[in-house]
């Protein structure tokens, strides 16, 4: 192990996107290298560009058919019923020129940074593209075509065998695609916290949802109610995050960081705020220390305010993952080069002031159901884990 | 997709009525059930569940449960009045005839054979995939005036903006807010992780949207 801390990235990952207005949009990662860059954050770190994964790769979890379905829509091809009946084409997913290889390039990203903290090349790593969480086997779900995650925990189980992955979900969505990948499997231990299903998509992640067969133990969901704060994440986070990845000793930690549970995000209704997104990644990397070597791999995911979330809050897992101060001040450089095009005022700051976030009506009783949600995983499903 | 032999489990564990009761009660714990069906001669004789055998037969500790279990036979303690359901009913038949016979079970005769065995536990599988429950969603819960078209008229919003509906499930009257007019609710699941415009134009088209609640 190095000890240092690898970026993932090339240009051609930022051609993963759906254009138009459509709420996906690659030019958030180019405005949070731009930060990172600004902020100083990047000195002497060389991008690691890799290979775009295979059909190998990525029939290890899809179906060859989907596949071979997506390579057709992204030259103009495939059937109307065909790419419907596949997720394709719709107002979520809609196909965009060359998919499947934009898509492929971000799974074989996220699968070399695996690679990378496997082999000891880099402590931990960080692919900021990746997290596309909702990719089912034979279907694109919520924005996902194929889901990077999945693919290199399988690849990773080939490879290594009798490897233990301990996958962690902090987007505000519930990570439904990785969860039924390993729904069944004790040595892929799924971890998703979010808003409820009852109020936004996908729908699923509720406590009772355990896993099957040998897995039943090995998902585990904490659905949150919504407007929940910092403070009750953080709370719900750290009760059960640290309990779960101790019981289960994982060889490595494979992160989702999407920032859309920010009070700001238009696609969600949780009400967390910049210090979440300092909390979390700080609290994984010390995990990462205690449990498993330091291997610890960092993807994107969800973040839906381009502008004022997303290039703070992956700055700051970046500052994490690099084991780097967070600076305080967002740079002129940085705001000079995006404010004329954005359509909001952007932040000085790089973390939020909570005067601008105050408590929404009834915060002590979702922080209390989500206390008894917390409790009823750590009575029902953490003993399940070993 | 909605009817019984859909939702029903085909290989039934039955018994004949020269079982003991505890000969059924080994086999509810065996097998995980709580409700036998009673064959003899190959026709539905009678049905035994696991609290019929129970309250018929001495206390857990007591000293002459052994004995009792050995004895009692499942023709002493069924009932005979069993009601049943046909391969080709609707599942919520099925269901209203549970709950109208305060019954967990119905037994499934096709003539005079049993085909299967229909539970409460069938009735809410069916339930989650009327609602789609088992696949990525958005759940929406829209009141629509209660005439002609209204229904159409929502689904053509969703159309409209490429939202493939999942399920729906409308019928229930619920007031319509703001409104001299009556109204119905429907729950809606729909497959997109965006909801901002529709909800808005839902509204502005005179329809409540009662879910995802604000604030």
């Amino acid at each position: 192990m190095s000890g240092r801390a690898a970026v993932v990235h090339d240009l051609a990952l930022e051609a993963y996107g759906f254009g138009g207005d459509h709420p996906f949009n690659p030019l958030r990662i180019r405005m949070m290298l731009e930060l990172c860059e600004a902020l100083g954050l990047l000195e002497d770190y060389a991008f690691v560009v890799s290979e775009p994964a295979t059909d190998e790769d990525l029939t290890a979890v899809h179906s060859l058919t989907y596949v071979r379905l997506v390579q057709e829509a992204g030259r103009g091809g495939g059937d109307f019923l065909d790419l419907m009946h596949y997720g394709l084409g719709t107002g979520d997913n809609p196909i965009f020129p060359d998919m499947h290889d934009a898509c492929a390039r971000v799974v074989g990203a996220v699968l070399e940074a695996c690679r990378m903290a496997m082999r000891g090349d880099a402590a931990h790593a960080m692919c900021v593209s990746g997290g596309l969480h909702h990719a089912m086997r034979s279907r694109a779900s919520g924005f996902c075509v194929y889901n990077d995650a999945g693919v290199a925990i399988a690849r990773l189980k080939e490879e290594h065998p009798g490897i233990r992955v301990a996958y962690l979900d902090t987007d505000a969505h519930h990570g439904d695609g990785v969860q039924w990948m390993f729904y069944d499997d004790p040595d892929v231990l799924t971890v998703s916290i979010h808003e409820s299903g009852r109020y936004l998509f996908p729908g699923t992640g509720g406590v009772e949802e355990r896993g099957r067969d040998g897995g039943v133990g090995y998902s585990v969901n904490v659905p949150l109610e919504p407007f929940t704060d910092d403070g009750s994440f953080i709370s719900c986070f750290d009760a059960v995050v640290p309990e779960v990845l101790r019981a289960f000793e994982p060889d490595l930690i494979l992160s989702q960081n999407g920032c859309d549970a920010h009070a700001l995000d238009p696609l969600t209704h949780l009400s967390a705020t910049m210090r979440l997104y300092e909390h979390i990644p700080r609290r994984v990397h010390d995990l990462a220390h205690e449990l498993c070597d330091g291997r610890w791999v960092a993807t994107g995911g969800g973040g839906y305010d381009i502008w004022r979330v997303v290039p703070r809050a992956w700055a700051a897992l970046w500052a994490a993952v690099s084991d780097q101060e967070l600076p305080e001040i967002v740079p002129d450089d940085w705001l000079a080069l995006r404010s004329a095009q954005s359509p909001v005022e952007l932040p000085r700051l790089m973390r939020d002031d909570p005067t601008d976030y105050p408590p929404v009506d009834r915060a002590a009783e979702m922080a209390s159901r989500n206390r008894r949600t917390t409790e009823q995983v750590l009575e029902k499903v953490l003993p399940l884990i070993h | 997709m909605l009817l019984v032999k859909d939702s029903m489990t085909r290989e039934v564990v039955m018994l004949a009525p020269q079982a003991t009761a505890g000969e059924a009660l080994a086999l509810c714990r065996e097998k995980r059930i709580r409700h036998l069906p009673v064959l003899e001669e190959g026709r539905l004789a009678g049905i035994v569940s696991d609290r019929d055998l129970r309250a018929a037969t001495p206390a857990l500790g007591d000293p002459d449960r052994a004995e009792a279990l050995g004895k009692i036979l499942v023709s002493e303690v069924m009932a005979r009045e069993v009601a049943t359901a046909r391969p080709d009913d609707p599942i919520e038949e099925a269901a209203n005839a549970m709950r109208e016979r305060k019954v967990g079970c119905l037994p499934v005769v096709e003539g005079e054979a049993l085909v299967g065995i229909v539970t409460s536990s069938d009735v809410m599988e069916a339930l989650i995939y009327l609602m789609g429950a088992h696949e990525p969603g958005n759940r929406l819960e829209v009141v629509m005036p209660d005439r002609p078209g209204t229904l159409a008229g929502v689904a053509g919003i969703f159309g409209e903006l490429g939202i493939n509906i999942v399920s729906v499930v409308a019928g229930p009257r619920h007031p319509l807010p703001d409104s001299m007019e009556s109204g119905r609710v429907a729950v809606f699941r729909v497959d997109t992780m965006d909801l901002r415009s529709t909800v808005d134009i839902l509204e502005r088209a005179g329809y409540a949207v009662l879910w995802p609640p604000g604030p």
